[in-house]
């Protein structure tokens, strides 16, 4: 698509939010849209960000809105839908964890093409880890600590919702004992199968074992499934809003645990997910929620999540195999399929 | 002595990597096809290196594929183990291919339990040995 073309493009997506934010403020006649940007992060959904302004009753008003967008072919677009994330935004808003307040999701394609989600533009960035800016962004807020407290403090929120009573049970609940991790396992299965690409033995090795050695699950909490630094929006220092709510299950805490703990989310930095020390993070968090650690079971996860990043990997190369993308950052994921397997070998102990 | 200038594949990809890399890339101001040009640069350079090394590591992996069934024909003859198991390490000496591999790793596991926790760990250790040097070659492009 041409430059020319993808900015007609973005001003008549424009205009088609801007009459959609006008029919849901119906006393907004003169709404417009100012700062509006689309944001290139992530695989999934599209993102816009923008400022509504209009006048009510004489008095000049402004809300930020952050819309996402389904494009049809997303990655795991399989486990996860823009409804199940409003619907998990509205269970979590009277709930102590800092979320985007949800305000319309809809359905109808007659309105953007595709169905899509409005929710509040929450103050803060989110630096990608992946870059040096962000590596660096996260080395200067480890050293100053305040933020650490706040990524384990959100986790640890996160970890003692009350689930049942913020209505979140829609999500499924495992049966106890070993229901949780078998769940996990047949979901990320079920991914390599729709990818259409091969598996590697060492990934048969790694669903074999992962399978026989599944741990029984001793409590359940919401899990948000993805919890690291780039799906957490910080503003002075704090987390002030936890994002990318779309493999969030009922499920064992030590997942998310396991997650912060995987080397694959701090490439070779000693901090945690770039930003907290192992022995801090292990004492604070079992301090504010009352949860032993599980060593063991967060091995297990690990493992997991080793399985986890071959299916993402497998199912973003299978996309562009197939032509139902021609996004050449995909096409690079077939690369990394062996690099996150020569990992799982290591870690069975080849 | 031949004036012809002879290129391989490999080493075109390359150029073109490069020419990516450093001409095209940073000449494109909009970001999604910025992004797209030097992914394309990165794919290249790990085609290329792939492409390089195809016919050295196909050749290995036949050789290594082959001793595994030996192996594992050997390993197993003097006891007696699961059809279905015996089956599949047939299927792996006649195919010598990856399915062939994969199912045999399936059927291990599907008949741990017939076989006891030692011959499990002797069998499935000696595939993982040549799985081992499988991703060791595939790492010499894919990292």
């Amino acid at each position: 698509m041409s430059t020319m073309q993808q900015a007609a493009d973005d001003q008549d997506m424009a205009e088609r939010i801007r009459q959609y934010i006008g029919t849901q403020l119906p006393n907004a006649p003169d709404i417009r849209l100012e700062a509006m940007e689309r944001i290139a992060v992530g695989w999934s959904h599209e993102t816009w960000l923008f400022d509504a302004h209009w006048t009510e009753n004489g008095i000049p008003k402004t809300r930020g809105l952050c819309l996402r967008r389904d494009p049809g072919n997303a990655l795991l677009r399989h486990f996860s839908n823009l409804g199940e994330q409003f619907r998990v935004l509205q269970c979590l808003e009277s709930m102590p964890l800092p979320t985007p307040k949800p305000y319309w999701y809809e359905t109808d394609p007659s309105i953007l093409s595709a169905p899509f989600l409005v929710m509040e533009k929450v103050a803060g960035t989110c630096p990608s880890p992946w870059g040096s800016a962000g590596r660096r962004f996260y080395a200067e807020a480890a050293e100053r600590g305040t933020l650490p407290e706040s990524f384990t403090s959100a986790l640890a929120t996160l970890h003692t919702i009350d689930w049942q009573a913020a209505g979140l049970s829609f999500l499924g609940v495992p049966e106890p004992g070993k229901d949780f991790a078998r769940r996990e396992v047949q979901k990320w299965c079920d991914l390599v199968e729709i990818s259409q690409q091969e598996p590697h033995p060492i990934l048969v090795d790694l669903i074999g074992w992962l399978k026989a050695n599944a741990p029984a699950t001793e409590r359940l909490t919401l899990v948000h499934g993805a919890y690291r630094t780039g799906n957490l929006l910080i503003d002075n220092d704090q987390i002030s809003a936890v994002l990318d709510w779309e493999l969030q299950v009922i499920g064992d805490p030590m997942y998310d645990i396991a997650y912060v703990l995987t080397d694959l989310n701090r490439e070779g930095s000693e901090l945690l997910s770039h930003l907290v020390e192992r022995d801090t993070f292990f004492r604070d968090y079992e301090k504010a929620t009352g949860i032993e650690i599980d060593e063991e079971a967060c091995r297990y996860y690990g493992m997991l999540y080793q399985l986890r990043s071959a299916a993402f990997w497998m199912s973003a190369a299978g996309l562009y195999a197939s032509g139902q993308s021609e996004d050449i950052r995909l096409a690079r994921t077939a690369w990394s399929v062996p690099v996150v397997l020569e990992g799982a070998a290591r870690a069975l102990g080849y | 002595m031949s004036h012809y200038t002879h290129l391989a594949p490999d080493e075109l990809l390359e150029r073109i990597a490069r020419t990516l890399k450093k001409d095209i890339g940073p000449a494109v101001e909009a970001a999604y096809p910025k992004t797209q040009a030097f992914m394309a640069s990165v794919v290249l350079q790990k085609l290329a290196g792939q492409l390089r090394l195809a016919d050295e590591h196909a050749a290995t992996s036949q050789r290594d594929l082959k001793e595994l069934a030996e192996e594992l024909s050997q390993l197993t003859s003097s006891d007696s183990i699961p059809s279905s198991l015996s089956d599949a390490i047939h299927t792996l000496r006649q195919a010598l291919d990856t399915t062939s591999v994969s199912h045999l790793i399936e059927t291990l596991y599907a008949t741990r339990s017939e076989l006891g926790e030692e011959r499990f760990e002797r069998i499935i250790g000696q595939v993982r040995v040549r799985l081992r040097a499988r991703v060791d070659r595939e790492m010499v492009y894919a990292a």
